[in-house]
This record gives structure tokens, sequence and C-alpha cells, in this order.
């Protein structure tokens, strides 16, 4: 594995180099947000922020996206093509280890021996990863290292940023990585460097003082499907979906069709298991009536299903969710009411 | 890469309507190309997604049995968007097919036992495929016994009446139709399907049950089977549940861990006691 060392300030350079080549997605200023953005001239890329305000998920599976094209002719539609070119290459800057962490969640749903999922597996592939390292745990609300992560995670990452003080010492983990040497320089780093990251990184992970039980209540998730707690879960849920929306894991979208004269095109757009039309049949029958049972869905799918299908927690613990809910659900208080059942 | 989105091109060869009330139709479709065709290979019990461009998609059960051969065929209630604008359709449109989607009816456990298939209403369509499959020439051997008992409300509503009447014929195929109640013409049997099972009373030995009915007779039908002394690993149904990707990716069809479009339809009754009471 290749390692550099770069002083802090020539970082914005190497930024900008990079964003004169491919396509940039940083976190930029917006407002009072933070978020992860295509970086176009004019727009800085901050080195210094918490996180985003949005999952990065989006770039490589976007809130709205043209899976294929159509044009109506004599005896009906016929297909004329595919959605958008997504061939070029792209970098995603500044990602947080939780977050690098989701991209490798979610190629296990997107990316299986029987079905791949094409638009998602496409850009996936033109993507380079750099994510920098929490030296500093952003939030009171991050849970990372009870979800199998870690301030310092270098999971999902193709080339990783620590802040050491003066420099960064940059790792390049992949091929893909790899690429990007050549806008780091030639500032080889040393043994000091490692062993000062080995220390923040320690340091880092005691500084998530938030635990929960994520792995600890798959056995009672397994046996109570059925239980009075979830007649406590849902009920100040708005069922605004913001939780679905902003996580970093939630995948499930819905298809539709779109229509302008002779030209249409079918959309799959983010969908949410916190509403009732997501499962509601044609007849108007609905396997999760209420929302109690959209929440014990939420859950499940989360701590014990995805577990089931694919091993990991569909969690990366970034404290999304926890932060933007309307009325102050705590999906990590679920966990540790749950623990003590 | 393969892109599972993308729907085949078919023409709409035939539609038969297929009850009294005109809301069942059958939807038989060729291929626009030959290799697509080659490349669908599928076993009865799967799905596809019936696929409308400016309307969007449907899951419907293959009616047709892989036996028959330059076309497949789908029989669809109308209900929805999609389903009403299919009904619309005439012969000769140009659409799409999205499959074969999900696992399907168990051909390989099947094989060497006893069948009995029982099937309610519009809930026929994948149980015609497996007997259409089962009595053909080449496969007749490979299958034991083979029971059919099928009901509807009233005659005018039972599908694949052409069908139902050559089979009575054929003396390697035991077929008892019923309905709720019969009208002035029909001298066939009246009554409920699982009274009807119950009076059939076919024999569990080397025997798999296979039922897909509306709620109301399913549940009624299980425990004539139970009393019948049917394990719940030899009886099998198939599921439904609202569907968009139909390749376990969209979230939306799980029973607990399983996508009932990619783990399902087909499920046996042990199989479903081990999952989530949610469907």
């Amino acid at each position: 594995m290749e390692k550099r060392l770069i002083k802090k300030d020539v970082l914005a350079g190497i930024v900008g180099k990079i964003a004169g080549d491919v396509n940039l997605v940083a976190p930029v200023k917006e407002e009072d947000n933070v978020l992860f953005e295509l970086v176009k001239d004019g727009v800085t890329a901050l080195s210094s922020y918490r996180n985003t305000k949005n999952a990065p998920k989006a770039f490589f599976f976007p809130r709205s996206e043209t899976l294929m094209r159509y044009t109506r002719k004599e005896k009906g539609y016929e297909f004329t093509g595919l959605g958008e070119d997504v061939s070029g290459q792209t970098v995603i800057f500044g990602v947080r280890p939780c977050d690098a962490r989701s991209f490798v969640i979610l190629d296990l749903l997107f990316d299986q021996d029987k079905y791949k999922d094409p638009y998602y597996i496409e850009k996936r592939a033109n993507t380079t990863v750099v994510a920098v390292g929490c030296t500093k745990p952003p939030y009171s609300t991050c849970f990372c290292t009870s979800v199998d992560g870690s301030p310092m995670s270098t999971e999902g990452a193709d080339v990783f940023l620590t802040d050491l003080g003066e420099s960064y010492l940059a790792e390049f983990l992949t091929d893909k990585g790899e690429k990007l040497l050549k806008y780091f320089g030639d500032a080889k780093a040393d043994a000091g460097a490692e062993k000062k990251k080995e220390e923040i990184a320690q340091a880092a992970a005691k500084e998530i003082k938030k635990t929960i039980p994520a792995h600890e209540i798959k056995a009672w998730l397994d046996a109570n499907f059925e239980h009075p707690f979830w007649e406590t879960v849902h009920k100040k849920c708005l069922a605004c979906g913001t939780c679905t929306f902003m996580c970093p894991t939630c995948h499930c979208f819905d298809i539709q069709d779109e229509v302008k004269a002779a030209d249409g095109k079918r959309i799959r757009n983010w969908d949410s298991c916190m509403f009732p039309l997501f499962t509601r049949e044609t007849s108007g029958h609905n396997p999760r009536t209420s929302q109690k049972e959209r929440w014990r869905q939420r859950f499940m799918h989360k701590f014990r299903y995805y577990v089931d299908m694919f091993g990991p927690i569909a969690c990366v613990g970034c404290g999304r969710c926890v932060m933007s809910c309307p009325v102050n659900i705590d999906i990590r208080k679920i966990a540790e009411d749950i623990s003590k059942l | 890469m393969q892109n599972p989105y993308v729907p085949i091109p078919v023409v709409v060869d035939k539609i038969i309507t297929e009850v009294d009330t005109k809301d069942i139709k059958t939807f038989r479709l060729a291929f626009q190309n030959k290799q697509d065709e080659e490349n669908f290979k599928y076993i009865p019990g799967q799905f596809a997604e019936l696929s409308v461009f400016g309307k969007g998609e449907s899951p419907i059960g293959i009616a047709s049995s892989p036996t028959q051969k330059g076309y497949i065929e789908f029989t669809v209630q109308r209900a929805g968007l999609v389903t009403s604008f299919l009904h619309e359709m005439e012969e000769g449109t140009h659409m799409g097919v999205r499959g074969p989607l999900g696992n399907s009816w168990p051909i390989e456990f099947l094989e060497g036992k006893n069948i009995v298939v029982v099937g309610g209403g519009f809930a026929f369509t994948t149980l015609r495929s497996l007997i259409n499959y089962m009595i053909h020439g080449d496969n007749r051997k490979r299958f034991g016994n083979i029971t059919v008992i099928y009901g509807a409300r009233n005659p005018g509503l039972l599908i694949y009446k052409d069908e139902l009447k050559e089979w009575e014929k054929r003396d390697d195929l035991n077929i008892n139709v019923t309905v709720d109640k019969g009208d002035d013409t029909w001298k066939g049997r009246e009554g409920f399907v699982p009274a009807v099972c119950r009076e059939v009373a076919p024999s569990s030995d080397n025997a798999v049950a296979v039922i897909c009915g509306p709620p109301i007779m399913i549940r009624f039908t299980l425990p004539v089977f139970f009393d019948l002394k049917f394990s719940k690993e030899n009886i099998i149904t198939s599921l439904e549940m609202r569907m968009k990707c139909g390749i376990g990716k969209c979230g939306r069809c799980n029973v607990g861990h399983k996508y009932v479009c990619k783990d399902g339809p087909v499920f046996s009754l042990a199989e479903l006691d081990k999952l989530t009471k949610e469907y």
C-alpha cells in the first residue's frame, strides 16, 4: 500500500486539480447546511466540516434516476435507450468512515450474483472514494463503534486521509485509489506518521461515548416479531419518511413512468417503508396496516433481516436519523429499550 | 452486464376473455425476437412483470406451460392502472415482459409423487401452468396420480373453460370442478372448495397438495388437508405481494428476510411457518 504525507495547506490545491480532471463530489456549504454536491466552478470544497446533512449514497443511487427511455410508435411504445450516461469518472472527496462503510453494505444488495443492478454498479465502478477519518468524532449522536465501524475505519475507502495536525497521512488502499497518487506528491509517509495515526485512531474511538447493543438484540428480534413493545415504538411517528431519506443504507425505491407527448421515461425514485402506500396492494389489502408494522419493518430490516440476508447490520451509526427526526424518535433508544426487555 | 430492468419486447398475439364479467382476460404474448424466446426459459409457478410503457408494470404469474412453444400467456384481472390498460389493448399491440422471475413450483420435489392441485377463482393461473406441464406427453410419467379440485363462485367465473372440458375427457387426470352456486345450465358439482376437498378426500400417501386461492378459501381448505394427514412440508402455496423491481432490491415484498419476488412466490407451509406473519 502506498502512503503519502501532505502538508495541510496543499490539500485544497490537490482537490482543485482533481476537480479539473474528473467529476468531483465534495462537501460544500449550502446555506446553513453542509451537503455533498458536484463541485462546479466557483464553489469551494470544504476541508473542515463535521459531516454532511445528506448521505453520499445519492451519487450511486440517486433520489430520482431514469432507468430507460421510450417513444410512442404506431403499435405502442418502444424502448429507445437507457437513462443518463454515467460513464464519466468521479471522485467523492471527504466521505466520513461511516458513510464509506454504507457503500460496502449497499454493494451486497445491488451487486448480488444473480441480479445485478447495472445503474448502481456502473457508477460505483467509476467512482473513487476518498474518505477522511474522524480524528474528532463530530457529533454526540455518533455510534459507529456499536455497528462494526469506527471513526477511523477504512472500509469502503479507496484513499483514506488522516489529519495528523500539521499534515495529512494519505493511504492509497485500492487500485482505484492508487490512480490518484499523482495528485498527492512524493513525500512518503514515515513510521512516525503511522504511529501517530494509530494513537489518533485509538483516542477517536474512545471519543464515541454512545454505544448501543446492536448485535445483542438480534436474538430478541428473531423471537419477538409479535411483542407488546412494538405497540410503543411508533406512537409519535408522523410517517414523514425523513429517517429513511437521510439514511446512508436505506435503499427502497419505487418505479414510475412519465410521459410527455410521444416520449416517456421510466424512473426510479427513493421510496420509504414508512409510507402506507409502500405495501398497499391494488385490492386494498395492506400487509402493514399501521405505523406499528412499518416501524417494526424498518427496525427489523436493519438489525435482523439484513443480517440474515447479507451479514452486516444495515446501519452505520451516522446518527442522521436521530438528528433529523422531527419528533425525536431515537433508533439508539429503541435498541437499548429492547435490550432491557 | 445484463440489465434486469429492461423489458423484453413482445407483441399481443391473442386476447381471450375468460369470464362472463369480462374482467379477467388471458393475453397470449409472442416474442418480437427469436433469441428472446429461446432465452426465456421458465418453470411453472414463476411470474413476470408485464410492462406497459407510460403506465408501469404489474407482476403476473405465467399461465402457460413451458411445454407450449412460441408464446407465453398471462391471465389478468382488471384492477389497477396497468391491468386496466392491458384490458383496453387490442391484438397486435407491442408491450414488454420482464422475467421469468421468482422461484417455481418445486418440480423435482413433486416428481414421483401423487399431486393434488387445489385452486379457487382467479388464482388458478400458475396451477394451470403446472397441470399442463405435468400432463404433457413428455412429462406425465414423471408424476403419480394427479387430482385437480377447482372452484369458482359461479359457472361464468370459471377460467379456462374449454381446457377444463378437455381435461375432463382424459383418463390420467382426476378433475373436480365446482361452483359455489350453479345456474340453470350448470350440470356439474356445487359446493365450496374446502367441502369438495373433504368429499374427494385425496390420500396423503406419497402426495403433495399445491393450493392457490383467495385467503378465505385457503383458511378453510388447509384444515381439510391437515385432517387428511398432509404434512406442512407437503402443502405448497404461492404468495402475492405488492412488487416493483421483481429482483429483490426495491424492498417492499419481504416477509421477514425473504423477498417474495426473489425467494418466492412459492413456499411450503413448513417454510411459511418459519417466516414472520406479515402478508
